[in-house]
């Protein structure tokens, strides 16, 4: 018993007495709010057993861009909304909200609307509710009301249906705040529609142009008449849908063969056109050629050339290995060999290309073990024995990612935000001599690809990025890069971009890429990527319009190459896809049945087996040769295009 | 009677001893996964490879790891991203993952403060510019970001004093070591290393052991580089950028003494430095390429991986002197982190090109490597989960 004792108070004596503190954060007052735009001193201490201690607290907000609290505790409101403020203290936490008010609806704004609408067709409010704060509010319902239904009826979304002729006023309703607008109705003088179009049969995916005409009963047009497209249409395929795109200045283009009508309209007045669409029918087989293997390590970027002895020849990168890049005869698609090899301190050797007379080959290096990469220099003048010509390091140790050839110059990036221009035209001597970098925040970059002077980059969220290194659109040159076009898509993933001049339409595009992986990762068995490739027309630089999309479901873009009018393009793990892109494209190149062929590189073994994974694409003397990241570089055949029909040339 | 129970308690404590498992992660840079290692006294071996990272076809580079104090999580640092690098948090254990957050370029090297609860990680930059960098600051709780801390190029080695309440880091390119209050989120100072390594020491010098020093030789790192064939103008670079030459990669404070001891991997060198007077008060000449650096929980021994050398150095803090210098099992060597127990260091050893990683065990008391754990590809970022 005394033994138990003594070991309690032992024990007792063992227990800091600072377990027995209660230590508080106090926060006062308890409870905060907040307008927009105000500034608050917040107080905050810790007790001790309800004594105030001299313990400095901090408050931080988890949203600092809605809610700023400073070091000084003074808190900032700038946006509306309950957020979560963590106090923190030596050895203390608390977490408490601070609720800042929505400010209140100050304005409902409507855009212009004409003065004269002709009764019987509709009219859109463009409409936005504002609050105090200058905040446009969503989440602010909005009633409309017509003082006169029987000339206006107006719906919740501010679309207002015309029907007598006078005038009246349509409010809006929003929080106590009104806005009125006044509607002028007049006499429609629009007797007919005049539709017309550039033919009534083409295939799926060939785009229509519409052109109508509101009339007065003696034929004048009216210039002003608000003319609306829609269509609809049947299948031939009762299991399909006539599916289509249609824009408002009169593109039409049709996914599936069928009867499809296009609907101008003014009110009641409307024109009716009615298309005959067959399948675009230029589905053509494809045969897997050769196999270079390489089943031990990943492979990453490969290029194909002909060699000044006349016969073809390949590079293929590495990746997450050993630094290693493959040179290969491919002369004979069927038997593809390796000729010599090249290691250098890397673990990816991501990119590879080859310059225009074979004689150079750059290759990058990542993952090197001083963590000093860059890119090499290689002399691939004899595929036999190629040599290392020089290393470039400077400013680009953190990784080459990418790279591209062009006019004895080498296009870089480094870092992953920025690409530098190199001169390679005394290649054991290279020196930087430009460098192209955004300025917006959190900027990044993927790829760079060089054509006619211009260099296409690849920059994530901030899109494709057009800039003038010599072609002379803005004055640009390789010291000197100067960036005159841009377009950014919503989902951010842009990785690739590939332009495309279609010889028979005038138009331009930049076909861009997304790499996306969705589905998760599994480095040991087979992955699947999503994205898709985004068609911008470019052919009005200032205006561009992504118009176009080709996806595959399930599967991922990665590299690209178009000859001629045909793409070709890597889907990870759906393969090589061949599309035909002739013509104007619009709307889902994949629902047009644009796609001529697939084929998917399994291979049973492969570094990880029978997991298709496809990296790239190129077109070489008629054969398409494609690096897959499982098992090496391949070569297929695309049988020749079949005769078009008469149908299909009618349009 | 008495002499059974001494036995038995003398028999509990051997079979307690040799019952001894510890766990150690470590990240696998090149490889894209983590390796949870598990070290029975005798044999090392990974028992767990966990994939991290959400790009099949990118490497994205997990760097740096640590386990809260609770022991309950693992957090990662992943270096490459768009181009923002980010903050993962795992369950130990069944290494689940529970969240992430977005941090600055290239996060490497990261602790959590017992005081705050906070986790700051040091945004190396590897690939930008030599512009000053940032110290993020985690709540690692809602994984949210809370503050980012200007420091300087490419800030490295981020770790808290015992109590939690300051925070060290060195940036290795301009040189510096920088004190950040933990609370505050400020720099509450800073110190010109390259400056500190050629002043005289505030010490006493009968405590140096010169035998290991040898003055009369330039730095063989000194002699590969030529600055005068640098173009600099055209790098990009901001006003005032400089290439340390003491290039400090690490700092770790002792647990119990206001002293932290910085790896100059630039000169072969780890400097004590005093937090009092914050000054140098002592300098251990090493091998080549000192990179990172662990102190015994029980403030006796200091280790320092040896990165050029590949070799591990094993120091008594109490008399300065290196008692081993031992070979890794790979070239490159990286981190370091020591057992609860103070008994062993676990060593991440990178490789080069498709070389496995290794994580190398080296007893504190015998001076030995006892095992060697294989991992993936470039091992690094190395953290000490627990011992059962």
């Amino acid at each position: 018993m005394k033994l138990l004792k003594q070991s309690l108070w032992a024990i007792a004596f063992m227990i800091p007495i600072g377990l027995f503190a209660q230590k508080e954060i106090v926060i006062e007052p308890a409870n905060i709010s907040m307008d927009v735009g105000e500034k608050k001193q917040l107080t905050a201490y810790v007790t001790e057993n309800g004594q105030r201690l001299d313990d400095k607290v901090r408050l931080f907000s988890r949203a600092r861009k809605s809610l700023f609290i400073d070091s000084t505790l003074t808190a900032t409101a700038y946006l509306p909304g309950t957020f979560e403020i963590i106090a923190i203290a030596a050895g203390k936490r608390k977490n408490f909200e601070i609720v800042v008010n929505y400010p209140p609806v100050t304005e409902i704004k409507i855009d212009a609307i004409p003065n004269k609408i002709y009764a019987g067709t509709p009219v859109a409010l463009n409409f936005k509710v504002l609050d105090k704060a200058g905040l446009t509010r969503d989440d602010v319902t909005v009633e409309f009301v017509s003082k006169n239904e029987k000339i206006a009826q107006v719906d919740n979304f501010g679309n207002i249906m015309t029907l007598g002729t006078g005038k009246t006023t349509i409010t809006a309703k929003a929080d106590g705040i009104e806005n009125t607008i006044s509607l002028n109705v007049v006499k429609n003088p629009i007797a007919r529609i005049e539709l017309s179009a550039d033919g009534d049969a083409a295939r799926t995916g060939d785009v229509f142009h519409f052109t109508a005409r509101a009339v007065d009963a003696k034929g004048n047009e009216i210039a002003d008449a608000p003319i609306l497209f829609s269509f609809n249409g049947k299948a031939d395929d009762v299991s399909s849908s006539a599916s289509g795109l249609i824009k408002q200045d009169g593109r039409f283009v049709a996914d599936k063969a069928g009867i499809y009508t296009v609907t101008a309209s003014a009110g009641v007045a409307s024109a009716q056109k009615t298309l005959r669409i067959e399948p675009r029918n230029v589905s053509r087989k494809i045969e897997q050629v050769g196999h270079g293997s390489v089943n031990d390590k990943h492979t990453s970027d490969f290029w194909i050339w002909e060699g000044q002895d006349g016969r073809d020849y390949a590079v293929t990168g590495t990746w997450g290995a050993d630094g290693t890049a493959y040179f290969w005869d491919v002369t004979e698609p069927g038997n593809i060999f390796k000729l010599d090899s090249v290691q250098v301190d890397a673990r990816t050797v991501n990119d590879v290309k080859v310059s225009e007379d074979g004689n150079i080959t750059i290759i990058s290096r990542e993952g090197a073990s001083n963590r000093k990469n860059g890119l090499v220099i290689l002399d691939s003048s004899n595929p036999r024995d190629v040599k290392i010509l020089s290393r470039f390091d400077e400013n680009m140790t953190g990784g080459v990612h990418n790279v591209f050839i062009d006019k004895g110059f080498v296009y870089a990036l480094s870092g992953g935000q920025k690409y530098y221009i190199i001169n390679i035209k005394d290649p054991k001597n290279p020196f930087a001599v430009g460098k192209f970098e955004l300025d917006t925040p959190g900027h990044a970059i993927h790829d760079v690809w060089i054509e006619d002077g211009i260099a296409y980059s690849s920059n994530w969220s901030d899109g494709v990025q057009l800039v003038d290194v010599g072609n002379g659109i803005a004055g640009g040159s390789p010291e000197n890069p100067k960036q005159f076009a841009s377009y950014a898509y919503p989902s951010g993933a842009n990785h690739a971009a590939f332009p495309f001049r279609n010889g028979s339409t005038g138009k331009f595009y930049v076909i861009a890429g997304d790499e996306i992986f969705p589905y998760g990762l599994n480095m040991n068995g087979p992955n699947m990527a999503g994205g898709f490739l985004h068609f911008i027309d470019f052919t009005n630089m200032d205006e561009p319009e992504e118009i176009a999309r080709f996806e595959v479901p399930f599967a991922g873009s990665h590299n690209y190459w178009v000859d001629g009018e045909t793409l070709y393009v890597a889907f990870y793990n759906g393969g090589v896809r061949v599309v035909d892109i002739s013509g104007e494209l619009m709307g889902d190149l994949m629902a047009q049945g644009r796609e001529i062929a697939f084929i998917r590189p399994s291979d049973p073994n492969g570094y990880i087996p029978n997991s298709p994974f496809t990296w790239g694409a190129q077109v070489h003397k008629g054969h398409v040769f494609y690096s897959d990241w499982n098992s090496g570089l391949w070569s297929a055949k695309v049988e020749p295009e079949k005769p078009k029909g008469t149908k299909i040339e009618s349009k | 009677m008495k002499r059974i129970s001494l036995i038995l308690t003398l028999l509990s404590f051997v079979f307690a001893a040799s019952a001894q498992d510890y766990y150690i992660y470590v990240t696998a840079e090149s490889d894209d996964e983590v390796a949870l290692v598990k070290f029975d006294g005798t044999k090392a071996e990974t028992i767990q490879r966990i994939p991290v990272g959400v790009w099949p076809a990118e490497n994205e580079g997990p760097h740096g790891i640590t386990v809260g104090p609770e022991g309950k999580y693992w957090y990662l640092s992943m270096a490459h991203g768009n181009p923002y690098g980010t903050l993962y948090k795992y369950e130990t254990g069944t290494n689940k993952l529970v969240g992430s957050t977005t941090l600055g370029l290239f996060p490497a090297s990261m602790q959590i403060s017992s005081a705050t609860g906070l986790l700051y990680c040091v945004n190396f930059n590897l690939h930008g510019d030599m512009v000053p960098s940032t110290v993020s600051v985690v709540d690692p709780e809602s994984m949210t970001e809370l503050e980012q801390i200007t420091t300087g190029a490419m800030p490295h080695g981020s770790r808290l004093s015992a109590d939690g309440m300051k925070h060290y880091s060195v940036a290795m390119m301009s040189g510096e070591l920088f004190e950040i209050d933990a609370l505050d989120l400020k720099v509450s100072r800073a110190l010109n290393l390259d400056e500190a390594a050629k002043a005289p020491m505030e010490m006493d010098h009968s405590k140096m052991d010169h035998s290991k020093m040898d003055h009369s030789k330039p730095k063989e790192s000194d002699a590969k580089m030529d600055h005068s064939q640098m173009d600099h103008s055209k790098m990009g670079h901001g006003d005032g950028m400089k290439h340390s030459a003491f290039k400090p990669t690490w700092v770790s404070p002792h647990p119990n003494k206001d002293v932290v001891y910085v790896a100059g991997n630039g000169q072969a060198q780890v400097m004590e430095v005093d937090t009092k007077s914050w000054k140098v008060t002592r300098k251990f000449e090493t091998d080549k390429g000192p990179y990172n650096i662990d102190i015994s929980p029980n403030g006796k021994y200091m280790v320092v991986s040896y990165k050029t050398a590949a070799k591990t150095g094993i120091w008594d803090l109490d008399t300065g002197k290196e008692l081993a210098r031992l070979d890794n099992s790979q070239k490159v060597t990286h981190g370091v982190a020591i057992s609860s127990d103070s008994r062993y260091a676990f060593v991440s050893v990178e490789g080069v090109q498709d070389d496995p990683g290794m994580m190398d065990v080296f007893d504190l008391q015998t001076l030995k490597k006892v095992a060697t754990a294989e991992l993936g590809k470039q091992a690094g970022g190395i953290a000490f989960w627990k011992k059962d």
